[in-house]
């Protein structure tokens, strides 16, 4: 306890009285009000009925795993079995996440590596400025672009048909395609970036020597500059992951129409069923394996989350 | 180093990579000039700027351009001082619980818009309950919301300009200012502040695009309210249409030139730090002053919207919807022949009618059948919900009937 | 007006580690006065105390008799200049220079006069507006010492300020520093691990070491008459030899040092004097101490040269003698040869002595001093 007040008397002294008061009322409104108390409200309300306004606080207001079950096992009317839907929905989506995070990892790594070590200068700057215009565009309008690309009508199928290649439209969208492309798309700058970062700082003298000690181009990359890189490939890796298995707009814009993302259902608990408590179930259920997932990647990787954000 | 194919190839990467980057862009941007209804580039019909006049009445989208405004402005007020803080506080404390400090700051990053944007509506909303407050008060107002729950991240990224800029600070500056007398306040005014400045304006920059832009977050917090991205996604989900390329040129057209803007400021600093700004030639100097390029920027957008209020696509639509009809009248034609000589054959007319806006995607599509539990798509096109767009409009969650589970819209709000 | 500073049994401690231990001295007022020791001994630690960075966890220091604790830097009536200048890079010359009066409040066209009047005292005048990138080592080093004195301080504390420049202009610096000094007659506090700065500049010298305060004294005192085993190897080059006390009278000891012949050193005073017969010692001869001389004369035993280092004006020459070497101790294996370095005057007169040279070497009894054996300061 005394060590405690020594430390807050040592921050008051450091900074004075009117900048500790900012820097420690800053940060408590941020980590207490606007992060942590929401997520224990869902959290709480997770394990709730969904119950109208005036029953609320009244004696049906108990806690229930009710909406945890109804997650796992569906319908009380199904009975037993397994809620394979929503199920299948997570793992799809956990999958596509995966599969979208690797393929931007290898669009990106050449990019990164060629941005940090062959450009300088003033074609590096208007190359770095070039990979962020794209993404000030936002996201709805980017899914939008997708879909003009893909659709029946698009452009690709309209070459595709055009060339010969095929003679009917394909359904890009039915199939995920665009989903998958749009997703790659939409947060390739989250990888590029850490990336860059990471490969930029390496010694070109490094590179230099494994070749001249009579290393392949691959030898050199798989020795010497991805190890270097792992904290930028694993913050990347860790954003897209995250980002693509929270996206909504793209989902929604571009998926199929038989086709959810876990989101989606969160969505619709939320707005079209009405059903808070479910939805903050739901999402629980997307936050806890989503971390649990990226926790796991980092121990089989040996990257440490001080890494992410670098 | 070394010339032919060992350089060809990374060229030849880069030339794809970034075609793969602004080509979809470039795509829906020419869609904008497009005549056609559908957003697609061939066939091409007229060129017309009339989509961007659509835009410019489109009354519900301008309002949630204002209050996106509103909301980025509010976000860059809050965020990054609080990301601020939030680095400072970690440039101070020791490296164990600088590493458990950071785990925290920086998990705002991690966790799902969604969830994000979930928990701050719960939240607010228990908070409002608790303490009894009506449904106009801050508790359930879709821009408070909307501040707060985008703050929640957007605190984080700030927090990530300040830290990469921080580390280049050198703590004896604020010892030496402390040694020569000043207060710690004096010294963080005087100096950290200025110091960080640049981080500050980056920051704030980033902050308000962030904000701009956000949907995941934005379209649980924004309740009853709707914001630049809410409404273009509706747009985008009820049916595809070219005035939403034609935002997307206005968006792109402002980044290139604040782009180019911006690289002549830099140019310009690098070339001053380095003495190499060429003092004896003016007409250059004038040239390469970045309030010149901006200046001639804002020219050229003026000739264009000028050039676009100006132009007449109407001859050229006419044409198109004569030869359509011409086209249509000729099929016309061709069955009647055909059913005149043989046996009627179902003939499969082409392109012009396809372009049935939302179809399979359509909103409807997503909305769990009637009221029935379960979420579950409809997998056939279902018909349309029963209010337009009731799946998306954000009405759904008006403070009204937000704990009723199955009153869902109050009326009155659904009719945006 | 000057004040002096006593330090009363300063320690300083991190964890388990004592930074500073029981520094315990008085600075008078308008000395220039240099800490002197190797990096990590605790110098820095030392003035960071006195500056007000940081508390001490015993003792005391008193600045005019006034006790310091809780005081902060920005309180005291001292002004440090830190190692790397800690200029304000967004600020100009000017501004710098007038930081402290304008945290003070005082206003702009004073400060701005302020500004110029030190700008004249450093021989800058005119170049307040520049920004600091653009100004060369040795003006910013001149600027920090002006906005040091901006605070018009009592004790102007410099934390090794010299080292980031080059030989050149260290050595200009140094005169510099000094004739400010006696310019504006203030109390400085100088840090340095260089002996060449603490001994040319500096009234008084507290040589430090691991954290102890070894020896304190003006240069010669400190040079000829060192008080401990480290100060004696740390100050100046020497010769260490070690040995054992055989007896003493007169003020001079006779000493078995391993050579063939006992040898006498003087040891009329310090702590030389307190050695008992029979007890082990060192003895330290430097280099420009020992001379060639005739076998038989007094203090004489045989060497042979092993190589020579041409420098010009001085020649140094490396001798093996008979005797323990430099790692004599129980753990250390066969013993390395016993080298000692001779510096002669490059005049001629000893031409003859190249390497493989076998000759008699010696030195005066109150040239050399005998010690307790101590910790040798690390080459």
């Amino acid at each position: 306890m005394s060590g405690l007040r020594a430390f807050f008397a040592g921050f008051v002294d450091r900074n004075g009285l009117p900048v500790a008061i900012y820097l420690g009322l800053a940060v408590t409104i941020w980590v207490f009000l606007l992060v942590a108390l929401p997520q224990l409200a869902m959290l709480d309300f997770s394990f709730r009925h969904n119950l109208p306004p005036s029953k609320m606080g009244g004696p049906e207001d108990v806690y229930t795993l009710e909406q945890y079950r109804y997650f796992f096992l569906g319908s009380e009317i199904g009975g037993g079995d397994w809620n394979a839907l929503d199920i299948g929905v997570l793992f799809k989506t956990l999958l596509a996440a995966v599969a979208v995070t690797l393929i931007d990892l290898a669009i990106c790594y050449p990019v990164a590596y060629l941005l940090a070590h062959s450009a300088r200068g003033a074609a590096g700057r208007l190359m770095v400025l070039a990979l962020i215009v794209p993404f000030w565009v936002n996201e709805i309008l980017r899914a939008f672009a997708f879909r003009i690309l893909f659709g029946a009508t698009g452009v690709i199928n309209e070459a595709g048909m055009a060339m010969g290649l095929w003679s009917a439209p394909i359904d890009f969208v039915g199939e995920d395609v665009a989903l998958y492309a749009g997703l790659s798309y939409a947060y390739i700058l989250l990888m590029i970036f850490p990336l860059y970062n990471a490969i930029e700082s390496l010694d070109r003298n490094q590179i230099e020597a494994a070749r001249d000690m009579g290393a392949s181009r691959i030898q050199v990359h798989w020795k010497v500059v991805i190890p270097y890189a792992k904290p930028g490939i694993a913050s990347g890796s860790t954003m897209v992951f995250m980002l693509t298995a929270g996206a909504l707009a793209a989902p929604q814009i571009l998926g199929g129409p038989s086709n959810l993302w876990f989101t989606q259902i969160v969505y619709q608990w939320f707005n079209d069923g009405g059903n808070w408590p479910r939805g903050s179930a739901y999402a629980i259920v997307l936050l806890a394996v989503c971390i649990g997932f990226v926790m796991l990647m980092m121990r089989v990787f040996r990257v440490s989350i001080g890494a992410i954000g670098r | 180093m070394t010339k032919g194919p060992a350089l060809l190839l990374p060229v030849l990467y880069l030339a794809l990579f970034f075609a793969y980057l602004f080509g979809p862009l470039a795509i829906m941007a020419i869609t904008a000039f497009n005549s056609a209804g559908f957003p697609r580039v061939s066939p091409w019909e007229c060129l017309t700027f009339g989509w961007f006049g659509k835009l410019a009445q489109d009354t519900r989208l301008l309002e949630g351009i204002g209050n996106s405004l509103i909301i980025g402005v509010g976000v860059v007020l809050i965020a990054v001082p609080i990301g601020l803080a939030a680095a400072l506080t970690l440039s101070q404390v020791g490296p164990r619980l600088r590493a458990s400090l950071y785990t925290v700051f920086i998990a705002p990053i991690l966790v799902p818009g969604v969830v994000i944007g979930l928990s701050t509506l719960i939240f607010w909303d228990r908070l409002g309950a608790m303490i009894g407050a009506d449904y106009d008060t801050l508790f359930y107002d879709g821009i408070f919301l909307t501040i707060a729950g985008q703050v929640t991240f957007i605190a984080a990224y700030s927090m990530l300009v300040f830290l990469s800029r921080i580390s280049r600070f050198d703590p004896t500056l604020t010892e030496a200012a402390l040694d020569m007398g000043a207060t710690p306040t004096q010294a963080f005014v005087k100096v950290l502040l200025p110091f960080m400045a640049p981080a500050i304006a980056s920051a704030a920059v980033l902050a308000f695009l962030a904000s701009m832009e956000n949907y995941n977050t934005t379209v649980f917090t924004v309740v009853a309210e709707s914001t630049f991205t809410t409404v273009l996604a509706s747009k985008v989900r009820y049916g595809l249409d070219p005035s939403i390329s034609a935002v997307a040129v206005i968006i792109v057209a402002f980044t290139l030139i604040a782009a180019t803007v911006f690289e002549m400021g830099k140019r310009r600093q690098t070339r001053a730090a380095s003495g190499l700004l060429a003092l004896d030639r003016p007409v250059l100097r004038l040239i390469a002053h970045p309030l010149f390029v901006a200046g001639l920027m804002a020219a050229l957008v003026g000739g264009v919207v000028w050039t676009g209020a100006n132009h007449d696509s109407s001859v050229c639509e006419m044409q198109v919807l004569d030869d359509k009809r011409a086209v249509q009248e000729r099929l016309e034609q061709e069955r009647r022949e055909r059913i005149e000589a043989l046996t009627p054959a179902p003939s499969a007319p082409s392109a012009p009618t396809q372009s049935a806006p939302g179809g399979a995607f359509a909103p409807g599509s997503l909305a769990p059948g009637g009221s029935a539990p379960s979420p579950a798509p409809s997998p056939a096109p279902a018909p349309a919900p029963s209010a337009p767009g009731g799946a998306f409009v954000p009405g759904a969650l008006a403070p009204g009937g937000a704990f009723a589970p199955g009153g869902l819209a109050p009326s009155g709000s659904v009719d945006n | 007006m000057t004040k002096d500073i006593t330090l009363d049994y300063v320690s300083v401690q991190f964890g388990d580690y004592v930074a500073v231990d029981g520094a315990h001295l008085t600075i008078q007022g308008g000395e220039f006065f240099s800490f002197l020791g190797p990096s990590g001994c605790g110098k820095t630690t030392l003035l960071r105390c006195i500056s007000g960075f940081q508390e001490p966890t015993a003792g005391q220091i008193r600045i005019g008799g006034k006790d310091m604790r809780g005081i902060g830097p920005n309180k005291r009536p001292t002004a440090l200049i830190f190692q790397n200048l800690a200029l304000f890079p967004l600020m100009s010359v000017a501004d710098n220079i007038a930081f402290p009066l304008e945290v003070r409040g005082v206003d702009r066209k004073t400060r701005r006069r302020r500004a110029d009047e030190l700008l004249e005292l450093i021989a800058l005048s005119g170049q307040g507006d520049k920004r600091i990138s653009e100004l060369s080592g040795g003006q910013k080093q001149r600027v920090a010492i002006a906005r040091a004195l901006a605070v018009e301080p009592d004790i102007l504390l410099l934390d090794e300020p010299l080292s980031a420049l080059d030989l050149k202009l260290r050595q200009h610096m140094r005169r510099e520093l000094r004739a400010i000094q006696k310019q504006v007659g203030l109390t400085f506090i100088y840090i340095t691990h260089d002996q060449g700065e603490a001994l040319t500049m500096s009234d008084r010298v507290a040589v430090m070491s691991r954290g102890r305060i070894e020896q304190v004294g003006d240069a010669r005192a400190v040079y000829d008459q060192p008080r401990t085993a480290f100060v004696a190897s740390f100050v100046g080059e020497n010769n260490a030899l070690t040995g054992r006390v055989l007896g003493r009278e007169n003020g001079l000891s006779t000493l078995d040092l391993g050579l063939p012949a006992p040898v006498r050193v003087a040891t009329a005073s310090g702590p030389g004097a307190k050695l008992a017969p029979g007890a082990e010692c060192m003895a330290f001869v430097r280099p420009e101490a020992l001379r060639p001389c005739a076998p038989d004369a007094p203090n004489a035993f045989p060497a042979t040269v092993i190589r020579e280092e041409f420098e010009g004006a001085q020649r140094h020459l490396v001798l093996e003698t008979p005797g323990p070497g430099p790692a004599a101790g129980p753990a250390a294996g066969p013993a390395a040869p016993r080298e000692l370095r001779m510096t002669l005057v490059n005049d001629d007169r000893d031409a003859a002595f190249g390497p493989g040279a076998a000759i008699s070497v010696g030195f005066a009894p109150d040239m050399a001093c005998a010690l307790p054996p101590g910790e040798l300061a690390s080459a």
